[in-house]
């Protein structure tokens, strides 16, 4: 990552391409403009507007709202100013002492409160620390004065749109009760947005793919609903999840895992060991059926729900007779099937490997003779510190509601929640789904072994394996464990945040299941930007890329294309359009243009790009309603299109404007410098570094790196004369065009075919 | 007539390639098929044909009428079956009945219905017979795969593709072992379970298609009428306006072109509350049949509609259209009766018309808003007409949601131009569509989809097989089997086999006890880590069930011998025995190979019913057979100078016999005959020689190789082999064996399994009591229903006048024996134990050896 975007955790770094810094001292305020003692009533912050910029920005990589605030006569008070006001704020939200900010040092921003700041900045750390508080901590954020006195651009990461806009409302809230000294109860309200980041976000076996992958493998993701179904890369080179589904997992091998009785045969026709059972039609039958299978046994509804009708561990004739009568009253048939003694297991199979397993541990008290069953579970179990009701921790509260699975193991010992079990009786109240311990570093090969293979012959490429054994780190046959369940699209959360033991990082398991190390999950990009004099451009390399064989994307002021095929003819550029390209499983690769505007209103429709073109440094002049400032300021904005840059990728910048030139210094990857002229000491000085050229010499187009030189065309050759007199291609353009290909390694035959025939088959349907 | 036994042949068998019910019945002279008990039967029922017995000098009975009218029923039904049999047996009057079935349901009840008729007609009572195929029709109908699953299945079979049913419903398993793939009608285990989830959710279907530039029906809710033109503009126009929750098509404007009209309806909608602007497609539904990247079908949908003519009532003009002889009630024709139900009745309300309205003449009157065909609607193929850029949305339709096999509705005008160009668009993609529609349409061209899928599944050149040699023979089998696994697991393979002590996976055992059943075999080639299998195959599952496989790779004969087991299951001679054993050559596909003894005249004899080559193995280089075959330039494996040779031509390779320890330099002629014949199998599925050779250099017959297989121990320096034979073949050639091993007392420990004949029980000990010194008798665990002491007795009986025992002793239980037998033995002499119960007394002897 560029050294500019390098601070992108930290609060309030400076921004280095920014002019729009915030006073670091409070002088302005204090020195010429006293505080009036006027009406608290009339300090009031405005939203005058708010954007969401989704994609790279000209503050960050990462979606953000931009906020502009107008702070109205607060621009006379600031923090040191207001009474009681910091200490309010910093008592309410204690955790403001880990916000670093410009001094950046722990405590930072309660020094610059102390000092004095203004109110947009305390809105932007306010919205960050409520955002933490509701689970989504290393937030960005800036403030930045937008112009007009009092009026602030406030920024703040935004993982969904609706979740920053609530955060910022809310901050302002809690700042306008700060500075009235009203109350302002901060749990109700933390809550609130908590919930909203549960509705609205990835749920958390989702966010962890999504994060693995952006993490370790710097692969991009797309959203494509409003639940968990997540793109993975771009294009062609995508994959698709749906919480722990991804798009290789079968539906065919899905609908045998939800068959349980499929399941268990095709498993024991492999030789994977599954507990015997039998269905059976009589009392008679059940008792008969028991010993064959060998005692004990647990007698259950074929297709009952949960654990309704379920008796387990039976010895006696006369408990399974009459099991047999209750199974019977919740299903329509009933199965004796051999009783495991053992504990629960359930193991992680990604792509034809173990990841991660886990171990069910059961939950029992143990009676005093004088509490309930209800109280026991209360000062035994709920008493756990890790337990709770609001899913931040990582055990749930045992409850014993009615029907539920832990009064049904309590009716099966004989009792209710309001019995009181004598004094050493230890009474188990959860068999399963109570806390769970990670295992993974013990399981036997073998048992791996064999929850691999019951994956495979289920047919799923994800799979959590249940198995129940006595020991897991013995070999199943040996300790008579046996494969219950094989379950699609399990849950991971057990492997993220087990109570006890090693969290495991199945999200990366995953992610190399779907992208083998060498395996990119990106298609070539090529972003460009400049003085509306792109299209064309843009249009010339998907040509090129299109003649490469490649399915080629292209947004652009034109429209949006396909495969030469216009698909619209307006709103190409904009972020939710051209994103369509990228969404397309059928793109093998994608042009975009983009200007200014689009940039400070949406944000760039992608994260990263092979290459990056600046051809012009437009005026600010048509950008004033956007607060863009004077034209200085320009290239802080449009070095975002090299900042996105990737490492492998190259830059390419016009050495005739010097400004434009001047950008190289922001790139990541390599830079492809071209002028009219060879000539131009840029290109000289860059060619002497070995770095990429391009220029016309004697109407014919040079491609030259240190030493070596290409030449490609010469605008004397008739068809490409006939192009530039008429006007469909620039000699810039052809300039252009030929060295994002040249970056893309298009052969010079190619580039030299490919604009002689512009304009011959495209837009032809 | 008596009917025993009734036994469902799931595979190629004793009669025939085909599936078939077998059953065993007895007739007495009441049963002989006089004139006038033939003429009820045919009275009864006419279609039962010709009754013929297979030689002339049988005498008709109803046994045979009973196999023509189990035929003749099912083929009236409707099922595709010709073969069936009926085969005297030695016992007077017992025959075994056998009838080829399509599906096994069908088949067993249409025997119960054949006896029943035969009954009615010998007691002169009425059998309905018209009852009695419709219930064979139906039943037929319920079991046997539906349309689409059944057109891939056919589809498969005609590539050579093996399947097997996994579930009653339309569950299939195509190919074997790691090559196999998984259908469940027109779905592959490819198809992403994620993109049905996607097919399913229409809005979110419409949002992908939109991202790949695919023409769909785009809408959304609008707050006001400026809003709803600029939305209708931005979808481009015509536009359909309609209220968000309406119902009965009340307020909705379909078609609309321009501000005006749009204005109008806006307002109509607006009424019932909020509107819904989207994209109107004009025209008619088409279905486009998509798999992988091809469209391979495409048909025009139409609901169930008849067309008024002015005079008829509408239920009328339904009757009309349903007494067109092509409609029928199933799945089983190409147009289905349309159905006057409620449905129907409140389809024509919407329309303004009543059952008993008369439609005006050329009016359409739909009876049902869907255009499946199992309601009554009609499909024509259009797959010749669509114009490429069509055929390419649709392929880009079902990559987008990421379906394989995709079934897409489109609305247009025409297949013949682009769907831009008409305002048509994609309204729906499909997972798992019906294929009937395109298989056989109502007009128009019916589709071979069935084998586009299968080739989408299986590219060219890929039969979903891997390779199967199955073993059979009396006496080396299991030996065989291990040893031809181990070798192609040398060459990388990993191997499924099965064999009497279970079934083992890639070195892993998956089941015990005797696996050498048909159904083992089954499972190993549902496993998806096999790719190779080994099967034994005896005699007892192929009788049961016949085989597991319709053919095979290879087919092994180590011998014949005298036989094993004769007199069982009316297999009463060699002769039987090998016409048993013959069935593996029988179904060794065309280019396989049959791995065959040239000495074993029994087995020599296979060669010509082999549809494949055959490789011949002897141990003598110069038997005439082996030599003849070894001159035609074909394959053959022989010992020569102490080395393994196989040739063919001018093609020689040897292995020295000095590093094949199974044979002991050669020593241990049985051994070395199970080498041949393992190196004829391995060479036959193109096991690399140097695979082959280092194979049989890294075999060793210890007890973790072949438990119970000539395994060598040293127990204080005498000698103790510890087999598990139990016929007279057997016997010869360990006393064989053992000949060649130096010695001084030579002692045999040894029990008869009950279920032998009692001179071949009596034979063991003839042959033993030749060769051994001292003999210890012991009755085995498993008597067979023999009385106590019976075996010992015939074992007794065997020794009588022996040329060399002069020691016999009778002891109570396989330990017993076996540690009398230890303590009697001095260094230098050699002891043969017989196991019977191999892993216990294998157990017995590893622990006395590790006391000794």
């Amino acid at each position: 990552m560029h050294k500019a975007f390098a601070g992108l955790h930290l609060h309030c770094l400076p921004c280095a391409h920014l002019p729009l810094v915030l006073p670091s001292l409070p002088t302005r305020a204090a020195g010429h403009c006293m505080p009036r003692h006027t009406p608290m009533s009339n300090k009031k912050i405005d939203f005058l507007r708010m954007t969401h910029l989704r994609g790279p920005s000209i503050w960050t990589y990462r979606p953000v709202m931009e906020v502009l605030v107008d702070i109205g006569e607060f621009e006379d008070f600031p923090s040191n100013l207001l009474p009681g006001f910091n200490e309010r704020l910093s008592a309410w939200l204690p955790g403001l002492i880990e916000h670093r900010c410009s001094p950046g040092v722990r405590g930072g921003f309660l020094k610059r409160l102390q000092d004095g700041t203004w109110i947009g900045h305390i809105l932007e750390h306010v919205s960050l620390e409520l955002l933490t508080l509701a689970g989504l901590p290393d937030g960005y954020g800036r403030a930045r004065e937008a112009g007009p006195r009092g009026v602030y651009k406030v920024i703040i990461s935004a993982a969904h749109p609706a979740v920053a806009k609530r955060a910022l409302h809310m901050a302002r809230e809690l700042i306008m009760a700060a500075v009235e000294d009203r109350s302002f109860n901060i749990a109700t309200h933390v809550q609130e947005l908590t919930d909203l980041v549960d509705d609205l976000l990835v749920g958390p076996s989702t966010r962890a793919i999504v994060d693995a992958a952006w993490n370790q493998r710097r692969i991009p993701h797309i959203r494509l609903n409003a639940g968990n179904l997540v793109q993975l890369g771009y294009g062609s080179a995508q994959h698709r999840i749906w919480t722990a589904e991804t798009d290789r997992t079968s539906a065919i091998a899905e609908g045998i895992s939800k068959d349980k009785d499929m399941t268990k045969q095709l498993l024991a026709a492999c030789g994977v060991p599954v507990p015997q059972g039998e269905v059976v039609e009589s009392p008679q039958q059940a008792w008969e059926a028991a010993q064959d299978i060998g005692l004990p046994v647990c007698v259950k509804p074929g297709d009952g729900n949960r654990a309704r009708g379920v008796s387990l561990e039976l010895t006696q004739e006369a408990d399974i007779r009459a099991a047999y009568d209750i199974a019977l009253q919740q299903g329509s048939e009933v199965i004796v099937e051999q009783f495991i003694t053992g504990l629960e297991h359930r193991l992680l199979v990604v792509g034809g490997r173990l990841v991660a397993a886990s171990r069910g541990e059961t939950a029992s008290v143990t009676g005093d003779g004088r509490h309930t069953v209800q109280q026991l579970v209360d000062l035994q179990i709920n008493a756990d510190p890790r337990r709770g009701s609001d899913g931040s921790l990582p055990l749930e509260s045992v409850r014993l509601r009615e029907n539920s699975p832990e009064v049904l193991e309590l009716k099966r010992q004989g009792m209710t929640p309001d019995s009181v079990p004598e004094t050493g009786r230890s009474v188990l109240v959860k068999r399963t789904g109570n806390m769970t311990t990670d295992i993974t570093d013990i399981v036997h090969p073998e048992v791996a072994y064999m929850a691999c293979l019951a994956a495979k012959v289920v047919g799923l490429d994800i799979a959590g394996v249940d198995v129940v054994t006595p020991d897991i780190t013995q070999p199943l046959h040996k300790v008579g464990g046996v494969v219950v369940e094989v379950n699609a699209g399990p849950s991971l959360l057990m492997h993220l945040n087990p109570a006890q033991g090693n969290a495991r990082d199945v999200g990366q398991a995953i992610v190399q299941h779907l992208f083998p190390e060498k395996e990119s999950a990106r298609i070539p990009v090529v972003g460009m930007m400049g003085d509306a004099d792109t299209s064309r451009k843009a249009q010339l390399v998907a040509w090129l890329l299109h003649l490469k064989g490649w399915a080629t994307g292209l947004a652009c002021s034109d429209g949006l294309y396909l495969n030469q095929r216009c698909l619209q003819s307006t709103g190409g550029m904009d972020f939710e359009n051209a994103q369509r390209l990228l969404i397309n499983r059928n793109v093998d690769a994608a042009v975009f243009e983009t200007d200014v505007r689009l940039l400070m209103t949406e944000g760039l429709p992608y994260d990263r790009c092979q290459v990056g073109i600046v051809t012009r440094m437009p005026s600010t002049q048509n950008l004033q309603d956007l607060f863009a400032g004077e034209d200085d300021r320009m290239p802080g904005y449009i070095r975002t299109q090299i900042d996105v840059v990737l490492p492998m990728g190259t830059s390419i910048l016009n050495a005739d404007i010097d400004a434009v030139a001047e950008l190289a210094q922001y790139s990541d990857g390599a830079v492809t410098l071209y002028a009219q002229a060879g000539t131009h000491p840029r290109l000289i000085a860059h060619r002497a570094e070995g770095g990429r050229t391009a220029f016309w010499r004697d109407d014919v187009l040079v491609l030259a790196q240190g030493e070596h030189e290409t030449e490609v065309l010469s605008t004397q050759r008739p068809a490409v004369a006939r192009l530039l007199k008429d006007g469909s291609l620039s000699q810039e353009d052809i300039l252009v065009a030929a060295c994002a290909a040249w970056a893309l390694e298009t052969s010079p035959d190619l580039i030299r075919a490919g604009i002689k025939s512009f304009g011959q088959n495209a837009h032809s349907h | 007539m008596q009917v025993s036994r009734i036994r469902a042949l799931r595979g190629p068998n004793l009669w025939s390639r085909h599936t078939a019910v077998e059953a065993i019945v007895s007739c007495n002279a009441a049963d002989t098929l006089v004139a006038g008990l033939e003429q009820q039967l045919r009275r009864t029922f006419p279609a039962i044909g010709l009754i013929r017995a297979s030689s002339p000098e049988q005498t008709l009975c109803l046994a045979h009428a009973l196999e023509k009218i189990t035929l003749a029923l099912q083929v009236q039904a409707g099922c595709p079956v010709t073969f069936s049999r009926t085969t005297p047996t030695q016992e007077e009057g017992t025959y075994q009945v056998t009838v080829q079935y399509s599906e096994e349901a069908v088949g067993r009840r249409a025997l119960a219905l054949a006896q029943d008729l035969c009954q009615a007609a010998q007691n002169g009572s009425a059998f309905d017979v018209e009852a009695a195929l419709a219930e064979l029709r139906e039943l037929d109908e319920d079991e046997r795969l539906g349309p689409s699953t059944g057109c891939i299945v056919d589809a498969a079979v005609a590539r050579g593709i093996p399947f097997k049913r996994m579930t009653r419903g339309s569950m299939v398993q195509l190919g074997w072992g790691s090559r196999q793939r998984r259908i469940q009608a027109a779905e592959t285990d490819t198809t992403s379970a994620i993109a049905e989830s996607i097919a399913q959710d229409k809005d979110l279907t419409k949002a992908v298609l939109h991202a790949a530039g695919v023409p769909v029906p785009l809408g959304r809710p609008v707050e006001n009428l400026e809003e709803a033109w600029r939305f209708a503009q931005e979808i481009g126009l015509p536009v359909v306006v309609k209220p968000l929750d309406g119902n009965q098509g009340k307020g909705v404007t379909v078609n609309i072109v321009d501000r005006e009209h749009f204005g109008i309806a806006y307002n109509a909608a607006n009424k019932y509350g909020q509107v819904l602007v989207e994209k109107f497609l004009p025209g008619q539904d088409f279905r486009l049949l998509v798999v992988g990247d091809k469209l391979v079908a495409a048909a025009r949908r139409e609901p169930p509609l008849v067309v008024g003519d002015g005079i008829h009532t509408v239920r009328q003009l339904v009757e009309q259209v349903n007494a067109d002889p092509r409609r029928g009630e199933g799945h089983a024709t190409s147009l289905t009766k349309i159905r006057f139900d409620d449905i129907a009745v409140a389809r024509l309300k919407v329309q303004g018309l009543e059952p008993e309205s008369v439609p005006e003449k050329g009016q359409r009157v739909i009876l049902r808003n869907n255009a499946n065909l199992s309601t009554g609607g009609t499909a024509t193929d259009v797959t010749d007409e669509v114009h490429p850029e069509v055929a390419a949305r649709a392929v880009a339709a079902a990559r987008m949601v990421g379906l394989d096999i995709c079934g897409v509705d489109v609305v247009c005008e025409s297949m013949q131009r682009p769907l831009e160009e008409q305002s048509g668009g994609i309204v729906e993609v499909n997972a798992a569509p019906g294929l009937r529609m395109h298989l056989t349409p109502s007009y128009g061209k019916g589709r071979d989809v069935g084998q586009a899928v299968i080739d989408y599944m299986f590219p060219p050149g890929n039969d979903g097989r891997v390779p199967v040699i199955a073993v059979t023979g009396t006496n080396g089998k299991t030996t065989t089997v291990r040893l031809t696994a181990h070798l192609l697991k040398a060459n990388g393979l990993r191997v499924g086999m099965t064999n009497t002590d279970g079934v083992y996976v890639n070195d892993r055992q998956t089941d015990s006890g005797d696996c050498s059943g048909p159904r083992s075999a089954r499972n190993v080639l549902s496993h998806p880590e096999v790719d190779a299998a080994v099967f034994e195959t005896a005699r007892g599952g192929l009788l049961r069930e016949g085989l597991a496989f319709d053919r095979c790779q290879v087919a092994v004969v180590t011998n014949m011998g005298a036989g094993d087991h004769l007199g069982l299951n009316y297999i009463t001679t060699l002769e039987d025995l090998s016409v048993l054993k013959r069935v593996i050559v029988l179904n060794v596909q065309p280019d396989g190979m049959a791995v065959l003894n040239a000495a074993d005249p029994a087995v020599a004899a296979m060669g010509p019913h082999c549809p494949g080559d055959v490789t011949f193995f002897a141990l003598d280089a110069h038997h005439p057979v082996l030599a003849t075959h070894r001159a035609q330039g074909k394959r053959v494996v022989y010992v020569e100078n102490g080395s393994i040779v196989a040739q063919k031509g001018k093609q020689v390779v040897r292995i020295p016999l000095s590093q094949v320890p199974l044979t002991r330099n050669g020593q241990i002629g049985f051994q070395t005959e199970n080498v041949l014949a393992a190196v004829g199998a391995a060479w036959a599925v193109n096991t690399p020689w140097d695979a082959i050779a280092q194979g049989l250099s890294t075999f060793i017959s210890d007890v973790q190789g072949v438990p119970g297989r000539f395994n060598v121990f040293d127990y204080k320096g005498a000698t103790l082999i510890a087999d598990y034979g139990h016929n007279p073949d057997a016997m010869q050639a360990l006393v064989q064996a053992v000949d060649n091993m130096p010695a001084g007392k030579r002692v045999v420990v040894i029990s008869g399994a009950g279920d032998r004949r009692d001179e071949d029980i009596r034979d063991q000990t003839r042959i033993l009591g030749a060769a051994f010194d001292e003999v210890l008798l012991y009755q085995d665990a498993c008597q067979r229903g023999r009385e106590d002491g019976e075996v010992v007795a015939l074992l007794q009986e065997g020794l009588q006048g022996a040329m060399r025992t002069t020691h016999v002793e009778s002891i109570q239980g396989e330990f017993n024996a076996i540690d009398t037998a230890l303590s009697r033995l001095s260094k230098g002499d050699l002891c043969l134990i017989l196991i019977d119960q191999v892993e216990e007394a294998l157990a017995h002897i590893r622990q006395r050896v590790g006391h000794a």
